[in-house]
């Protein structure tokens, strides 16, 4: 049975209580509370530094509700398989969760990701990406967006968006998916898949943060529920089992072009894109197709 | 399974040891002259004789951030690595030393590039003293199997609780075999412990955050507590020592620091690692010759044997400290720490520094002996 938002109200256990220094409307902390709620019973964090090592709190007052643990920017999927084997070997059960964003995952962190995804380490990574590196001030990181404006790319990012889910695909993962904090349920249902899966599995979520996009903290849903409309973000799961990639049931429609939205609607509520070129435009539309190109290959 | 009496190279007496404490998750990568500790235990974990997890991480960095996920679970842990390796690893060597986990980690000390070498000198460890980790120095295989043994009971104790980095020179120990006493597998076992009431120990039961933002005094108190736990450790060190010779029989000075020749003397030579051995060569050569000179060899470099060295310098007349590793723009780490122990106590007793060795440099005693001469 899909999760229904009901079911996400009466939460057994919380992951992220009150007091914690999030930014009003942070994706990436409603994205913790219910992708780490869901499991939160067995659940052991390990977060690299990134906006989430701050806005857990500190002291006595940290906000998780479960055993967090705070480590170097390039490591956390190391700390979290080391974890995961001594867990093991003392014959305890725990579901543990790599927490990263962009940065400490396709960039500094790439080659620990890989090399646990090499080892098969029984681990979930959740990637939660707002597309810039929001703790140091909103520079570029791999996973940005052609034509974004960012304070290392004040005149638009040009480089190619690194599609962190496809390279995981490559290297065998168990299981891959790709998620948005518009549709929560859905998101859910993803974590509690993952880890039914053996070995390494990874979770990429769309993560608006309105600092960086410059967007309306109010619309952090719906920016993020147009990037899935315009065909920007798609949502799919993939597993190294059957190989083939099925889209999610919210985004399936957007296969099909004429369904989507024109991607300036999505551009135009964000500040981060302000002042692109047509040529600028023209590039992201192409991005975006060559993503399309890609896990077109894996879709029935 | 009894003591066994093997010709051994460095780097099989420290797995030998680690096989013998059994530790729950090894992490590591290769690197020479470091490579076979790894690789033998690889062979013995794969091949069933050893029950702990192994991870082939992909780097350096990985190999101490897995260890140390693994001792944050309460594991008992084991990576080893050299030179270029350390220096990769170089945020954890902190961030495991300020979270004071008690990992154990075998540092076969190499030179660092450029240009490339794998040759023995301390740079690589010795850039790391300000890290929170005990380290101890060895002289010859025996040793280096006793003193990875003595590390875990020395890193487990609640009331210390600090990673220890037993060190040995590349190829010098690493690569040569010599005679090494091999003790009882149970015996090594029952003198270490087992690890089931663990320092630290994630549980999902009883959720903790370790690591979150700090304030200034908070951060304090915490490093704060690290001193204190380095200076507890001069006494931790020193009891280990005593308790391992009451068990094994094989005693390397107090713990700290071990003396050769006649406590009188007109010269003091003070050194580390294999070159501190050899000296006690020069020693017997220049006793022989009716030259009134002593050795001294600092076992742990950190704690620092401050004690011990006021000791030495208040009965001796003069210091020659013979270093294996330089701070540049200033002298080497050895002559400066004494340097620093004998200011600090009004101790007016010559320090004549030499730094020797670097990169591989062989250090014969004739060559030792003929810098004491010159300095008496
Ligand atoms: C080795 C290292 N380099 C740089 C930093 C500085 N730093 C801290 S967080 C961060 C960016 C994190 O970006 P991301 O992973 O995208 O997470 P976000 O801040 O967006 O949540 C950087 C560059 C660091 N902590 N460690």
């Amino acid at each position: 049975m899909p999760t229904t938002l009901k079911d996400l109200m009466n939460n057994p256990k919380e992951a992220l209580l009150k007091g914690h220094f999030a930014c009003a409307g942070c994706g990436s902390a409603l994205a913790f509370r219910h992708a780490i709620g869901a499991i939160a019973d067995k659940a052991v964090v390990v977060i690299p530094a990134c906006c989430t090592s701050v806005y857990q709190g500190f002291g006595r007052g940290v906000a998780f509700d479960v055993p967090t643990i705070n480590v170097a920017f390039a490591s956390s999927d190391a700390v979290a398989a080391g974890i995961k084997h001594a867990m093991e070997k003392k014959g305890k059960e725990a579901h543990v969760v790599a927490w990263a964003g962009d940065g400490g995952t396709a960039d500094i962190g790439i080659a620990t990701l890989i090399g646990a995804c090499d080892r098969q380490d029984n681990i979930l990574h959740i990637m939660y990406s707002n597309n810039v590196y929001s703790n140091t001030g909103g520079q570029r990181s791999g996973d940005t967006p052609i034509g974004a404006r960012t304070t290392t790319t004040p005149f638009g990012n040009k480089a190619q968006r690194k599609m962190v889910p496809f390279i995981m695909m490559a290297n065998n993962a168990s299981y891959v998916a790709t998620a948005s904090v518009a549709y929560i349920p859905d998101l859910v249902d993803k974590v509690k898949k993952a880890i039914s899966y053996d070995g390494f599995k990874f979770i990429e979520i769309d993560a608006s943060c309105p600092v960086a996009w410059k967007s309306d903290s109010a619309d952090s849903i719906k920016v993020a529920r147009l990037a899935v409309e315009t065909g920007v973000w798609p949502l799919f799961e993939w597993d190294n089992k059957s190989n083939k990639a099925v889209l999610s049931k919210r985004g399936s429609k957007f296969r099909n072009k004429e369904n989507r939205k024109p991607i300036e609607e999505w551009l135009n509520i964000q500040g981060r894109f302000k002042g692109m070129s047509d040529e600028e435009i023209k590039n992201l539309y192409a991005d975006v197709d060559r993503q399309w190109t890609f896990l077109e290959k894996f879709l029935e | 399974m009894a003591e066994e009496v093997v010709m051994l190279t460095g780097n099989h007496s420290v797995s030998e040891a680690v096989k013998r404490v059994k530790p729950d998750v090894i992490a590591a990568y290769p690197i020479t002259p470091q490579t076979a500790i790894i690789e033998y235990l690889s062979k013995l974990v794969d091949s069933g004789e050893m029950d702990s997890h192994f991870i082939r991480v992909e780097s350096e960095h990985s190999a101490l951030a897995a260890v140390a996920g693994a001792s944050w679970a309460g594991a008992r842990t084991f990576t080893a690595t050299s030179s270029q390796g350390l220096l990769y690893m170089g945020e954890w060597v902190f961030w495991t030393g300020y979270a004071r986990l008690p990992v154990v980690m075998a540092v076969v000390n190499r030179c660092l590039a450029p240009g490339w070498s794998i040759w023995v000198d301390l740079q690589d460890s010795m850039a790391f003293r300000d890290a929170g980790w005990i380290q101890i120095y060895n002289k010859n295989n025996q040793e280096v199997f006793d003193t990875t043994i003595q590390s875990y009971k020395i890193a487990e104790s609640k009331d210390i609780a600090l990673p220890v980095m037993p060190c040995l020179d590349g190829f010098v120990l690493s690569h040569t075999s010599s005679k090494v006493i091999l003790s009882d597998p149970e015996e090594v076992y029952n003198f270490v412990g087992d690890y089931s009431d663990p320092i630290i120990e994630i549980d999902t039961g009883k959720p903790f955050a370790y690591g979150s933002i700090v304030m200034p005094d908070k951060y304090n108190k915490d490093r704060k507590d690290l001193m204190e736990a380095m200076e507890r450790a001069k006494a931790k060190i020193k009891a280990v020592n005593k308790e391992f010779s009451e068990t094994f029989g094989r005693t390397y000075g107090n713990g700290l620091i071990e003396k050769y020749g006649d406590d009188d003397a007109d010269l003091t030579i003070v050194g580390i690692g294999t070159m501190a051995d050899e000296t006690q060569q020069a020693i017997d050569m220049l006793t022989s010759e009716g030259l009134k000179v002593n050795s001294v060899r600092v076992r742990t470099f950190r704690p620092f044997p401050t004690e011990d060295i006021i000791d030495i310098a208040k009965k001796n007349h003069k210091l020659l400290v013979i270093d294996r590793s330089v701070s540049f723009g200033h002298e080497g780490h050895l002559q400066m720490e004494i340097e620093s122990v004998l200011k600090r106590n009004s101790i007016d007793t010559p320090v004549i520094g030499k730094v020797m060795g670097l990169g591989g440099e062989d250090v014969p005693y004739t060559r030792i002996a003929k810098v004491a001469k010159e300095n008496l």
